[in-house]
């Protein structure tokens, strides 16, 4: 398991308490500020998961086995920075090349599974414009569930009806199941990703 | 519906809901300001702008179902707390009038705001019980 600080709620206050007192001339360096998402390399093997995708269908993370993954968390009413995770994963998605699709594959799973059923995350999914082939979008049972935020160093803790604080990953899996890359915070750049991912195709 | 057409005005429930699910991208005067925008794939939208040109039900569908990088509300509210949160919506798309043109619809917005309107469309009742 891996420790990572900071969740989505604290940097909410952060970024209202920024934008209601921050002097406007220092707007461009605010925001490069408050949108920050560290990147590390690391080396942590995933266990495998069961849990069920959009279409309501069993997922099984080692049928993808031989792929390089990209796994974000978000839940589908989060009016906080879950809106930049998803978009910077379509992002990713929009910049894979034909072969890197068949070799790729997104994961986004939920951290809330009172109210992200299949077909919700369905729903959420299409507003992106996702395509299926290659992204999958996950939910289960909570038990299910909190053994794969505990495997990915993903607090959780729900604060009210579809109100979820949690710790704000994307992250970039090799093909020996390993996350190499970790980024955490608001808004992982698609670029650095798909050069991360890029690099983890390249080895043999 | 009458009873959204015109709203009684800002009242905290409704500034709560603005500010725990709307505030973010949309800005405290709606206007796509909110600390979030500047990072979104796309600008949200001065609500002076859009709402005036949609129905109650478009802005409704909105909320509901979501729209785009917008949540879908709809499986975490209410009925009311939806109804509040479009009267928000219209309430900040409206800010900006003169007084001359609000000052046409006081007889209405008077006679609207006496009415008990979360009692007549029934937001206060408990929901229906399904039978076993």
């Amino acid at each position: 398991m891996i420790a990572i600080p900071g969740r989505v709620s604290k940097l909410s206050v952060c970024l209202v308490l920024l934008a209601l007192f921050s002097p406007a001339e220092s707007a461009t360096h605010d925001h490069a500020q408050q949108f920050k998402t560290e990147r590390r390399k690391v080396r942590i093997p995933v266990k495998d998961f069961k849990l069920i995708d959009q279409n309501g269908k069993p997922f099984e993370l080692e049928n993808l086995s031989r792929k390089v993954l990209v796994i974000s968390f978000s839940y589908t009413s989060c009016a906080d920075v879950c809106p930049l995770i998803t978009a910077a994963a379509r992002q990713v998605q929009s910049g894979l090349t034909a072969s890197e699709r068949a070799n790729v594959h997104l994961l986004t799973i939920t951290t809330d599974p009172e109210i992200d059923s299949p077909r919700i995350l369905a729903a959420y999914a299409k507003r992106y414009g996702a395509e299926f082939s290659n992204w999958s979008f996950l939910t289960g049972p909570e038990v299910a569930l909190k053994k794969v935020w505990k495997n990915f160093g993903v607090r959780v803790s729900r604060k009210g009806r579809g109100i979820v604080e949690h710790t704000p990953l994307t992250a970039v899996m090799d093909r020996q199941r390993q996350l190499r890359f970790v980024y955490i915070g608001p808004s992982p750049d698609p670029m650095v990703i798909l050069a991360d991912m890029r690099a983890l195709l390249a080895e043999r | 519906m009458l009873a959204v057409f015109v709203g009684c005005g800002r009242n905290e429930r409704m500034d709560a809901l603005y500010a725990q699910r709307c505030f973010n991208c949309h800005g405290a005067t709606g206007h796509g300001d909110g600390p979030l925008a500047v990072a979104l794939p796309v600008r949200p939208p001065d609500f002076r702008d859009t709402v005036q040109k949609k129905s109650n039900s478009q802005i409704r569908k909105a909320i509901t179902e979501g729209a785009g990088v917008m949540p879908a509300f709809g499986p975490v509210l209410s009925a009311a707390e939806i109804n509040d949160m479009l009267q928000m919506v219209r309430f900040l798309s409206r800010e900006g009038r003169d007084l001359a043109w609000w000052e046409k619809f006081d007889t209405l917005i008077v006679a609207h705001c006496s009415v008990p309107w979360e009692t007549v469309l029934g937001y206060d009742q408990p929901p229906a019980q399904d039978e076993p």
